[in-house]
């Protein structure tokens, strides 16, 4: 018997769990944590070392550590902000085929499918061994921002570690299942999810065991590492004053000072100021250098307020988008590490009049949802796994529940129903340059339409459909997706061919794309290739 | 009858449809608020989720029910769009253009010869056409480019878009009660949501 794995693949970190028949159970790491670095690293010593042990590299040779893969995987390397966070890292990133990005480790070349896929690996193996069974299939998450490009990646890097992804489920919607599964509770709630490296805000509706999403929206290019990052830059300022060397140019000692900022960070979170010194800065001309340091929490928070105050923007916006207001609103999770900060937490305050919950534990939430969907979509899931789910998060931080009791029948539990939405709208390039709209963003997915097009010339043999991505009128206002082309269409005056183009997003929020002339039959389908993604072998086209 | 054969059979009975109108996906009244349609939507959910079924039927009636789930989701979709259309819209008084959204299957118009050889949706001209109505009366050609602009905003649901196109449509047009009268609609849409 094999066991199907949550697994919530984070920027920073990664979790993974499985449901049981008491709760939900943890994969643990080499020291025994429950969390396990998303860094893969590929030492001069040789091999590829993944998780815990990784992260020690990252000051010896950071150009061989890979961190933060997830905000590459499936983007184009050409965009702008993918570009920007080039600059946050110190390995060497090159321009692949079908402009997806490359990384470069001495004379290695990956695709970030690839790295990613080191990771699910490492959390397969080490759930294999935890539990002494084969793990074959998997639930992944996602934030629910993600385009289709970045889904269909992360299905190719579960692939690549050998596992059957069963589905996607969005990072926000695992949470408040976690949160809900087996509480025959009717509420609203708002997941706010600040994790590393992105930002989610979801309004669901809980009705029993279905989970609404009325709206979800975010942000793809924030996260605590642009916390880090802001306070470093300050912390390089101090650096070159103190002693007279402006680190920047220099990876391990930008290194050395953004690690040092996200400590400084977690201690604020707790602390009201921050003292210290970073010591063993390895100045150029081989001395030491030490940089004394003393930061207010107050000071912190009027450097990243800009960053707090977008996200509270984005919450307000959600909530407008699914048509509550803040009173409406039962229960506010916080997931994920960067929710920790004070600020975060009062500012939500405010907003819902009501401080958020306090009981989930934001690391963990978002792989017990994975790991119970994992376990409904297999059909494994107990009455138990909710009540002990529960106890889990209510305890969150204490030990492992015990592996022994996996087998206790505990009943068969209602199955949840999880109606997540589309991220954003899906449309079709028309003539003079806009666009018409075939799935709306927040529309319930799966779902599928079909419209009717016709030709704007006379004899016109070939079409050529352009799907895109965005809410503007203005085709070019867009993201493209690709173009669907329909050839040999019989000879007819102009608007007598009628042309069926069928959107499909599945579960798992990737668009599927068809096109069929109701006369002759003349049939194109498509996953689209998405600029950015990886290849993929299984896109058909051909005419019937 | 077993959970698992009446979702294949509803499933059959939805994909056999041709052509459907959203309210005979959702299979409710042509004239049924929203509240039916969510309530329909969320039937559909509970018995023929795909998910439900992933373990107990084969590959290829699985794909019957996912797909007709899809389109009853596609249907609730168009449905909530239509409701949303005509019930913002109304309102603001503008006569015949405030009808629902136009359907795909309108009569196609004669629209400018398009610069590339991309297909045209058969309501793409019907959106932005300008008919004779109170609006265009009411206000300077300038003020009516903006309103135009304030009615696709609402039409896809987005007042604070509409609001800041009415802004710059009585910025164009200072004189005109009409465009005061609208915006002062929208605010309080606005308001109402935001309590």
């Amino acid at each position: 018997m094999s066991v199907a794995l949550g697994i919530d693949l984070g920027t920073t970190n990664s979790v993974a769990a499985i449901a049981t028949s008491t709760g939900v159970e943890f994969i643990l790491g080499p020291r025994g944590d429950r969390v396990h670095p998303s860094v893969v690293a590929f030492p001069s010593s040789g091999g590829v070392v993944v998780g815990a042990d990784a992260k020690r590299y990252r000051l010896t040779e950071p150009q061989h550590v890979i961190h933060s893969a997830k905000r590459f995987i499936g983007q184009n390397i050409r965009s702008p902000l993918v570009q920007l966070a080039m600059t946050g890292v110190r390995y060497k990133l090159v321009e692949g085929p079908n402009q997806q990005p490359i990384v470069v480790v001495r004379d290695r070349k990956m695709t970030m499918p690839e790295i990613s896929s080191n990771v699910l690996l490492h959390l397969k193996r080490s759930a294999e061994r935890q539990l002494g069974q084969p793990v074959k299939e998997a639930v992944i998450t996602v934030p629910a921002n993600f385009t289709d490009g970045q889904r269909q990646a992360t299905k190719e890097a579960g692939r690549l570690a050998g596992l059957d992804v069963m589905r996607l489920i969005n990072e926000p919607t695992a949470a408040a299942l976690a949160h809900g599964f087996g509480r025959d509770r009717q509420e609203l709630v708002c997941v706010f999810d600040f994790g590393g490296g992105t930002f989610d805000v979801s309004i669901l509706r809980i009705n029993n065991e279905m989970f609404e999403v009325l709206a979800s929206d975010g942000d793809f290019f924030l996260g605590g590492d642009d916390l880090d990052r802001a306070l470093a830059e300050v912390l390089a300022a101090d650096f070159t004053r103190q002693l007279r060397v402006d680190p920047r140019p220099h990876a391990a000692l930008m290194m050395k000072l953004m690690m040092g900022a996200e400590a400084i960070k977690c201690h604020l979170s707790e602390n009201d100021a921050a003292e210290g010194e970073i010591d063993g800065l390895d100045l150029p001309g081989g001395v030491s250098g030490k940089l004394p340091f003393s930061v207010t929490r107050k000071q912190f928070e009027d450097l990243v307020g800009g960053y707090t105050q977008r996200t509270i923007e984005v919450t307000r916006q959600v909530m407008a988008a699914a048509g509550v207001s803040p009173r409406d609103i039962g229960d506010v999770l916080c997931v994920g590490g960067s929710t920790r900060i004070p600020v975060i937490r009062r500012k939500l305050a405010e907003v819902f009049g009501r401080e958020p919950n306090h009981t989930i534990n934001p690391d963990e939430v978002v792989a017990q949802g994975a790991a119970i969907q994992a376990g409904s979509l297999t059909a494994t899931l107990s009455a138990g796994t909710g009540m002990g789910a529960r106890d889990a998060v209510a305890t969150a931080g204490h030990s492992s529940l015990a592996t022994g009791n996996r087998t206790l029948p505990m009943g068969v539990a209602k199955r949840p129903v999880l109606l997540d939405v589309n991220p954003a709208t899906l449309a079709v390039h028309t003539a003079g340059g806009f666009t018409e709209r075939l799935l709306d963003k927040n529309a319930p997915i799966p779902i599928e339409r079909t419209r009717v097009f016709t030709t704007a010339r006379d004899n016109q043999q070939r079409v050529e459909i352009d799907c895109c991505r965005g809410e503007n009128r203005k085709y070019v206002e867009n993201e493209p997706l690709g173009t669907l082309v329909l050839e040999d269409l019989p000879a007819k005056a102009r608007g007598d061919l009628k042309i069926e183009v069928s959107f499909r997003v599945d579960a798992d929020g990737i668009l599927h794309v068809r096109a069929l002339d109701q006369q002759s039959g003349v049939r194109q389908e498509a996953h689209l290739q998405v600029l950015g993604a990886p290849s993929t072998s299984d896109s058909a086209a051909g005419a019937e | 009858m077993s959970v698992r054969s009446e979702a294949l059979q509803w499933a059959q009975r939805i994909c056999a449809r041709t052509n459907p109108e959203p309210h005979q996906l959702l299979e409710i009244p042509a004239d049924a608020g929203m509240e039916e349609a969510q309530e329909a939507f969320h039937k559909a959910a509970r018995i023929l989720h795909p998910d439900l079924h992933r373990t107990t039927l084969t590959p290829e009636d699985l794909e019957v029910v996912t797909t007709a789930y899809a389109k009853v989701a596609g249907a609730y979709q168009e449905f909530r769009s239509q409701r949303m259309t005509t019930t913002r819209m109304r309102p603001m008084h503008i006569g015949p253009t405030a009808a629902p959204a136009p359907r795909p299957i309108a009569p196609p118009t004669d629209g400018p010869i398009p610069t590339r050889t991309t297909p045209i949706p058969k309501s793409a001209h019907v959106v932005p056409e300008t008919t004779p109505s109170a609006a265009s009366s009411a206000m300077s050609s300038k003020a009516l480019i903006y309103y135009r602009k304030a009615e696709l905003a609402l039409r896809r649901g987005d007042l604070r878009g509409a609001m800041l196109q009415l802004k710059m449509a009585i910025g164009a047009d200072p004189a005109s009660t009409f465009l005061r009268s609208a915006l002062g609609e929208v605010e309080a849409e606005v308001a109402k949501q935001l309590k």
